[in-house]
């Protein structure tokens, strides 16, 4: 397996309290990782940076083999391999179709082919038939469900989820799981927070802790000593 | 109060007539400012997005700048663009003054900073997950403000009938650069002022009345788009 990241001493302040501080981390291409750590670690903050829509104050971040530089364009072409859920997804006005072919659209996927991989992600989350339904209608863990379909149809090589269960009911929890595994073994790199502590193992996810902007342990070929 | 009555109605056979003269100034009054309030959503609109989207140094002056401009007395923008386009002025030459392209010109200066202010307000309003969701779906600088401004997309209508509304019920930049030329620049608000003052009253009021409707059909228009 390739590094999909790799961080070398990044730091990003947020406000006057907080850094972010990753002295080495490597992710694997196609793992499913777990962020963990208690509320203001870090966790949002390292997805971000991950989703490269925060730029390190310093430090190097390199995707899948390409170094993540502040041109613009460039920055633009490796992010749409990579998709955020965050943990209160924001729809867009008007329907569920509608939000799902926004990203595709702007691939040039239009037609017959956007509503054939608009219907199949909407079933891959349960939510078959949904397509019509007004996003304002939806409940919580619906939106999040639909959040988590509109990341799917872009069939990314990195989904980034922030907490993705939160909103969903314990029922749905276990299919949600499965549906992680197989776009894991379809070759999907995973990372995704939580505050469940069992959900790494459920998933058969390697855990990184994070703790006041640092991280505290992460699998070993993932942190190199200090 | 039959001073009244009787104006009103003498007002409504004007309108019903199809007077020429009112209809002149209404045409000449929906045309200036309908050209002066595309211009002004195109600077304003750009122009407030970019305030709302950026950091930068001086941005609060710049938006205390826009603010005082918002409260701009309309003769003072008269004055200003008058002294411009006279013939001393630095674009005598371009023998604009007296023409509807000058009023044009004032009340797009005037719509301009309101245009920005209210899509700023929009902007600074909009829940801050819009641009990095459609950033997280691929999107780029461009395409990230462009879904920004179709999801507030009722503060810019607002903007820009907030706009409409001060350019076309002035009377300063309008008399002023205009100069109430009869059949050319006489809009329905310098037609108001001039009528009122030589008594015609029933004129006046007709005029009143058009402006009132116009506002009033503005707004319904804003009503349904809200509706769909």
């Amino acid at each position: 397996m390739k590094a999909i990241y790799t961080l070398q001493n990044i730091q990003l302040s947020r406000g006057t309290t907080f850094t972010l501080q990753v002295e080495r981390l490597e992710l694997m291409g196609g793992g499913i990782y777990a962020l963990s750590g208690p509320n203001g670690a870090g966790k949002s903050t390292l997805l971000g940076v991950m989703a490269m829509l925060m730029l390190p104050d310093s430090g190097a971040l390199h995707f899948a083999g390409k170094m993540v530089c502040g041109k613009i364009s460039e920055r633009k072409k490796l992010r749409r391999q990579i998709t955020l859920v965050e943990q209160t997804p924001y729809m867009f006005e008007g329907n569920v179709f509608q939000n799902l072919a926004f990203g595709l659209r702007l691939r040039g996927t239009r037609g017959n082919q956007q509503r054939r991989l608009i219907v199949q992600a909407l079933e891959d989350v349960g939510l078959g038939g949904f397509d019509g339904r007004n996003v304002r209608e939806l409940s919580r863990g619906e939106t999040q469900r639909v959040a988590l379909a509109r990341a799917l149809v872009l069939r990314p090589k990195v989904l980034l989820l922030d907490e993705p269960t939160v909103n969903i009911d314990d029922k749905r929890v276990s299919a949600f799981e499965e549906l992680l595994i197989k776009l894991s073994q379809q070759g999907m790199t995973i990372v995704f927070s939580t505050h469940d502590p069992d959900q790494p193992g459920r998933l058969g996810a390697e855990v990184i802790r994070l703790r006041e902007g640092w991280v505290e342990d992460a699998p070993e070929r993932g942190l190199s000593p200090a | 109060m039959e001073f009244i009555s009787s104006s009103l109605h003498a007002a409504l056979v004007l309108i019903l007539a199809f007077d020429s003269e009112v209809v002149q100034a209404i045409w000449t009054s929906l045309y200036t400012s309908g050209c002066a309030i595309v211009l002004a959503a195109i600077f304003g609109i750009p122009g407030g997005l970019l305030i709302g989207l950026n950091s930068f140094q001086g941005k609060r002056l710049v938006i205390t700048g826009l603010n005082t401009l918002m409260a701009l007395p309309t003769v003072v923008v008269g004055l200003v663009v008058y002294g411009m386009l006279s013939r001393q002025g630095p674009l005598g030459d371009w023998g604009l003054l007296f023409t509807p392209l000058a009023m044009i010109i004032g009340q797009t200066i005037l719509a301009t900073p309101i245009v920005a202010n209210y899509t700023l307000a929009a902007v600074n309003g909009a829940d801050q997950r819009i641009i990095t969701t459609a950033m997280t779906l691929g999107a780029g600088a461009l395409q990230s403000a462009l879904q920004l401004l179709k999801e507030v997309r009722f503060g810019i209508m607002a903007a820009v009938i907030a706009g409409f509304g001060r350019v076309i019920a002035e009377v300063g930049v309008a008399m002023m650069l205009g100069g109430n030329i009869r059949g050319y620049t006489r809009t329905m608000t310098t037609s108001i002022a001039l009528e009122t003052s030589k008594g015609e009253f029933a004129f006046g009021l007709a005029l009143g009345l058009v402006l009132m409707t116009v506002a009033l059909l503005v707004n319904l228009f804003l009503n349904l788009l809200q509706q769909r």
